[in-house]
């Protein structure tokens, strides 16, 4: 699985990077590092719904700091069990 | 042979003065590099005038072609008398490259231009002349590239006199340091602010002179094309990356729209990292065939920061080490392109595409993403103030 957090300025100054580091600690913890990759991307043109985070490119999924923790727990864990 | 110079000064104002009494002036013709330093008799005001209406009127008209035989009756008749010491006096050095590589050096009084040449300290030959009662100076040579000139204000030579060396660091112990030093730096500049550094740690921290180094690197012409932002006609897409890969230059694109544009033109991958090397800046991205592809906007205001500071280093700052070496180093995509502005550049070609970004048409954000025309105009004045060649194409 890959997931994409966007880095580009509107969606930096949203927290972005907050968001990758959250994830990152989510990921080493649950001992996912194998099996979720984490990338980032360029503006998409969705910024208004930023953080744009996106999983196997799929849906766009409006992420912040704040609920990054339950974005990684509703939205990643579910499909890894699929 | 069309060669570039990257040309660079500094001084240390001499202490409880406000300010310099040396003046270097760097200016530029269609087909010529003009380095002039001109040093005033005493120190303070007095002194800056002196040497800044020298520096001035010999700028002025060797810019408007004038000869070295106007230049000093003009400066001997204009210069106001010391009311104590009844002269008009000021040294000066003048030193212009032409893009040839003919090289014309003129001395008065100053102490003598430095020429390194493969890491060697190399003789000028001179001839003496006298113009309106003044011996002057004269050397005719060409330059080749990879040579240093550096020209200092007596400041220098004497730095430390009485304390480390009884007569001061003299001007062979200066050229020998400046030759060690030469090879390790990377711009004009550097080399400057060593020989100040130097001198200012002679003198104990409190310059008894004022102290100025101006260097003139004669450097292979490197060309970078920088690209920030979308064309305001998505048709032109084509033509502005069709700029941005032509002829040999090291290419830069600044902003996440612009480098989706490049990538599709190029049909090649755009590969983001996730790099913080800067918890403030975006990480930069990888794109083949591009040197260096970043954000937009916050990039370039942190490389416009970087290059403000690096061009304003007042006296005072440049007399200890201050972190702005650490921030130039950081990896981050501002100090990667301020760096490659200030060490790998001599004609900068900025394609600036004048769409509005859609996408930053966000309430609420903590910075003006529209900024680019802005940060555009301070990025050509900063980059031109360091002596290189700017362009802007807007698309």
């Amino acid at each position: 699985m890959t997931v994409t957090i966007c880095i580009g300025s509107s969606c930096h100054l949203k927290g972005s990077r907050d968001i990758v580091s959250r994830l990152q600690t989510l990921i080493a913890e649950h001992g996912l590092n194998e099996q979720v990759t984490l990338s980032g991307a360029f503006c998409s043109g969705n910024c208004v719904q930023g953080v744009v985070v996106t999983i196997d490119g799929e849906q766009v999924h409006s992420v912040s700091p704040d609920n990054a923790e339950s974005f990684f727990q509703n939205e990643i864990l579910p499909r890894l069990a699929q | 042979m069309t060669l570039r110079a990257d040309c660079a000064c500094k001084s240390l104002t001499k202490h409880h003065e406000e300010l310099c009494g040396d003046k270097a002036e760097l200016l530029r013709t269609d087909d010529s590099y003009i380095m002039i330093l001109a040093d005033g008799m005493g120190s303070g005001v007095k002194a800056n005038i002196l040497a800044t209406l020298t520096a001035k009127i010999l700028g002025t008209m060797f810019l408007k072609g004038a000869s070295l035989d106007e230049c000093v009756e003009t400066i001997v008749k204009t210069l106001p008398v010391c009311q104590v010491r009844h002269v008009a006096y000021s040294t000066f050095s003048i030193l212009q490259v032409s893009r040839d590589g003919h090289a014309y050096l003129v001395e008065f009084d100053n102490p003598a231009c430095l020429m390194l040449r493969g890491g060697q300290i190399h003789p000028i030959p001179f001839c003496f002349r006298e113009i309106a009662g003044k011996r002057i100076k004269e050397a005719h040579f060409l330059v080749q590239t990879g040579d240093t000139y550096l020209l200092v204000s007596d400041g220098v030579i004497h730095a430390g006199v009485g304390r480390e060396f009884p007569f001061g660091w003299s001007w062979d112990a200066m050229a020998s340091y400046a030759a060690v030093q030469a090879p390790a730096c990377q711009s004009a500049a550097q080399l400057a602010e060593r020989i100040c550094l130097e001198a200012g740690r002679l003198y104990g921290g409190s310059p008894g002179d004022d102290t100025t180094a101006a260097v003139m690197r004669i450097v292979p012409a490197q060309v970078v094309h920088l690209m920030t932002g979308p064309p305001s006609d998505p048709a032109d897409d084509e033509r502005i990356v069709e700029a941005l890969m032509q002829g040999n230059a090291c290419r830069i694109v600044c902003g996440g729209t612009s480098a989706t544009i490049v990538a599709r033109q190029l049909k090649r991958p755009l590969m983001p990292t996730l790099h913080f090397a800067d918890p403030d800046i975006p990480p930069i991205a990888h794109l083949q065939g591009i040197d260096l592809v970043t954000e937009g906007v916050l990039t370039l205001n942190r490389a416009v920061a970087l290059l403000r500071r690096y061009t304003a280093a007042t006296p005072e700052t440049s007399c200890s080490h201050g972190s702005l070496a650490d921030d130039l180093a950081n990896e981050n995509g501002g100090a990667l392109l301020a760096r490659a502005l200030i060490e790998r550049c001599t004609d900068l070609r900025l394609l600036v595409g004048k769409a509005v970004n859609t996408a930053h048409q966000v309430p609420d954000l903590p910075f003006d993403l529209g900024a680019r025309q802005l940060l555009v105009d301070q990025l050509k004045t900063l980059v031109q103030a360091m002596g290189k060649q700017v362009t802007v194409t807007y698309f």
